[in-house]
């Protein structure tokens, strides 16, 4: 990755805000947010509940519209795609990773990561294999046949992560990604995703009200009342965590599109 | 995904049972319909179809035997056979009349005929033989069936007495079946001699239809010369006009059941995964994917329960014909083939209302 690409923002927000109106009463979940987030930086979303930070993540994704201000996607304005185009966009450079998992429990763990490969436009046997490569990749490829409803919560969420990566995402949002886990597996979730932006330069922005997660931010923003109350540098930057230390955990290394997935990958 | 469409209806198996019970219980009662109007409307004119008449005359502007009424008269049957180019007249009278044995009593559409002539009589004998002299009967297998009565048996038509000889088909008009007996036995029960409904005539091997239709025409001004096909059409069609609309009735409100138990099922499995539909959503899921689920979970389901309805089908009408002999179905592959097509439609119509609720899914709640 050059630093030309690395210093174009992927995604920016500027002075956001977003208004919901519901049962009559307007209710300002993000106040006149900026932000801009580049490929390899992993961005933390610091706050409590309300604070708004699930809200401004569904506003980086495109999910919804600000009431205010302006979200930049991949350069281009988010006022101006078109509603298909932005399915496309998830589909092809979007990888989201979900507090609960969100799996689709009627599906096998292999299925679930194949499916945003058909979404973005992959081949029925290429879907296959790159999802079996992804599996492996993050030591769970003996799971691939499993339904989610048998695998532990550590488990769980590194198929989340799986899916989240599988379409070679540029752009991967993770709202409470350690919420539901114990402490050594939400540990290891943080170190995949900072593995993630470090050794793959995906950028990653993750929302959460876990504190551990700050030590592998490059940037920490902290939300109260949807509004930014302080911005800092994370310890990732300063040299708190180097990559050495983010992988010496339980944590296997993030997964390598190329490798599982053949040149055609991405 | 075509996994997940099966998969997601397997989890609610009893659910599941309850929708194909009700969808293949809707199938079948269309299966019935259509049967029961095959089998009416093949019985109401297989007398006329089968009939060997080149002409049928009745009464001007009589156009039919079903739901019409004609009369002719002893006159005018001696003055067709005197036309050139007839080989044969036979004067048939058709009256309602009630048949009683004991306390047993059903109406049948009498058909008063010589027995000595061609035309005219039962299309075909089951049992028994035809009539040969007058205070003979011959019923429809169905009405036999029905009332219990059997040949050799003594019934009563208004106060005279008639042996039971045969029983015959092609002659179960689903709401009315045919007797037949001779004719000078059923001019004596309405009591006017020389009165017939009809005259059936064979014409002269070689001669034109049209020439004798004409002199007919010709020599008797007061009724109309039927040729076989056209006969033929004007009675199916006055059947249709008085069953087809019921049918249709029917048939659509069976339709329509069908369509909103498997909207409903196919609305209420979207409710249930509401969050499902919302996370691939958000993972990029074009519209048309979510769809297509929805329709493959409705194609599959109509699929299943035209299997079971084909399953209980035949079973379940050979059950009703032995309880209503008069009901007469006929079921053909084409029959079959149009039900379950139409199934399908409905079953895709039934998709199609889930696509606004699929729209109205909001990204954010797979956040929520």
């Amino acid at each position: 990755m050059n630093d030309e690409a690395s210093s174009i923002p992927l995604v920016s927000a500027d002075h956001v805000v977003k208004i919901f109106n519901g049962g009559g009463q307007r209710s300002a979940a993000v106040r006149g947010v900026s932000l801009e987030a580049r490929r390899g930086e992993l961005i933390l979303l610091l706050g409590p509940s309300g604070s708004g930070k699930t809200t401004l993540l569904t506003l980086m994704a495109g999910l919804c519209r600000p009431s205010e201000g302006k979200i930049t996607l991949f350069g281009r304005s988010l006022a101006d795609y078109a509603r298909a185009e932005l399915q496309r966009l998830r589909a092809r450079k979007m990888g989201f990773v979900f507090q609960t998992f969100l799996l689709l429990d009627s599906l096998t763990v292999r299925e679930n990561v194949e499916i945003v490969l058909r979404f973005s436009g992959s081949s029925k046997t290429g879907r296959s294999e790159r999802a079996f490569g992804l599996l492996r990749d993050l030591g769970i490829a003996s799971l691939a046949g499993k339904f989610p409803a048998t695998l532990s919560q550590g488990q769980k969420q590194r198929v989340a992560i799986a899916r989240a990566v599988a379409n070679d995402a540029e752009l991967i949002l993770a709202d409470e990604p350690t919420g539901s886990l114990e402490t050594n597996q939400g540990i290891a979730i943080i170190r995949l995703l900072h593995a993630l932006a470090k050794d793959r330069g995906k950028c990653v922005i993750v929302a959460s009200h876990d504190l551990r997660l700050a030590e592998y931010a490059d940037r920490i923003l902290r939300l109260e009342d949807g509004c930014v109350v302080r911005e800092e540098e994370g310890p990732s930057i300063s040299g708190t965590c180097s990559p050495a230390k983010g992988r010496s955990g339980d944590a296997p290394a993030p997964p390598d599109p190329a490798r599982s997935c053949g040149a055609g990958y991405g | 995904m075509d996994m997940y469409a099966l998969r997601t209806l397997r989890r609610h198996p009893l659910r599941l049972a309850l929708t194909i019970g009700g969808v293949a219980l809707c199938i079948i009662l269309m299966f019935f319909l259509l049967a029961v109007y095959r089998g009416a409307a093949d019985g109401s004119v297989d007398y006329i179809r089968r009939n060997p008449a080149d002409l049928w005359i009745l009464q001007q502007n009589a156009t039919n035997i079903l739901r019409g009424s004609s009369l002719v008269s002893e006159v005018e049957s001696r003055a067709v056979a005197e036309t050139p180019g007839v080989a044969e007249v036979s004067t048939v009278l058709f009256l309602l009349s009630a048949v009683r044995k004991g306390d047993k009593l059903g109406t049948v559409f009498l058909a008063g005929y010589d027995p000595a002539k061609s035309m005219g009589g039962p299309p075909e004998i089951e049992t028994g033989r035809n009539v040969e002299a007058d205070g003979e009967i011959v019923l429809d297998r169905a009405f036999a069936r029905k009332f219990g009565f059997r040949d050799g048996d003594e019934v009563r038509l208004q106060d005279r007495r008639f042996k039971v000889v045969g029983t015959c088909t092609g002659t179960n008009a689903f709401v009315i079946q045919y007797a037949f007996v001779t004719l000078k036995s059923a001019r004596e029960l309405i009591g006017i001699p020389g009165l017939a409904t009809c005259i059936l005539v064979r014409i002269v091997p070689g001669a034109e239809t049209a020439a004798v239709q004409r002199a007919i025409r010709g020599r008797l001004p007061r009724v109309e010369a039927y040729d076989h096909a056209t006969f033929l059409a004007n009675n199916v069609r006055e059947m249709r006009s008085g069953f087809l609309p019921l049918l249709y009735t029917v048939a659509a409100i069976g339709g329509i059941v069908l369509t909103a138990i498997l909207s409903l099922l196919l609305s209420v499995n979207i409710l249930e995964r509401q969050k499902d539909f919302a996370i691939l959503k958000t993972l990029g899921s074009p519209l048309r994917f979510l769809w297509g689920m929805v329709v493959k979970q409705a194609l599959l389901i109509a699929s299943l329960s035209g299997l079971v309805a084909l399953g209980l089908f035949f079973p379940l009408v050979r059950t009703i014909e032995r309880i209503s002999p008069e009901v007469g179905t006929k079921t053909t592959p084409g029959q079959v083939l149009a039900v379950l097509a139409a199934v399908e439609i409905m079953s895709l119509a039934s998709s199609l209302v889930s696509i606004r609720r699929l729209r109205r899914i909001y990204y954010l709640e797979a956040f929520a």
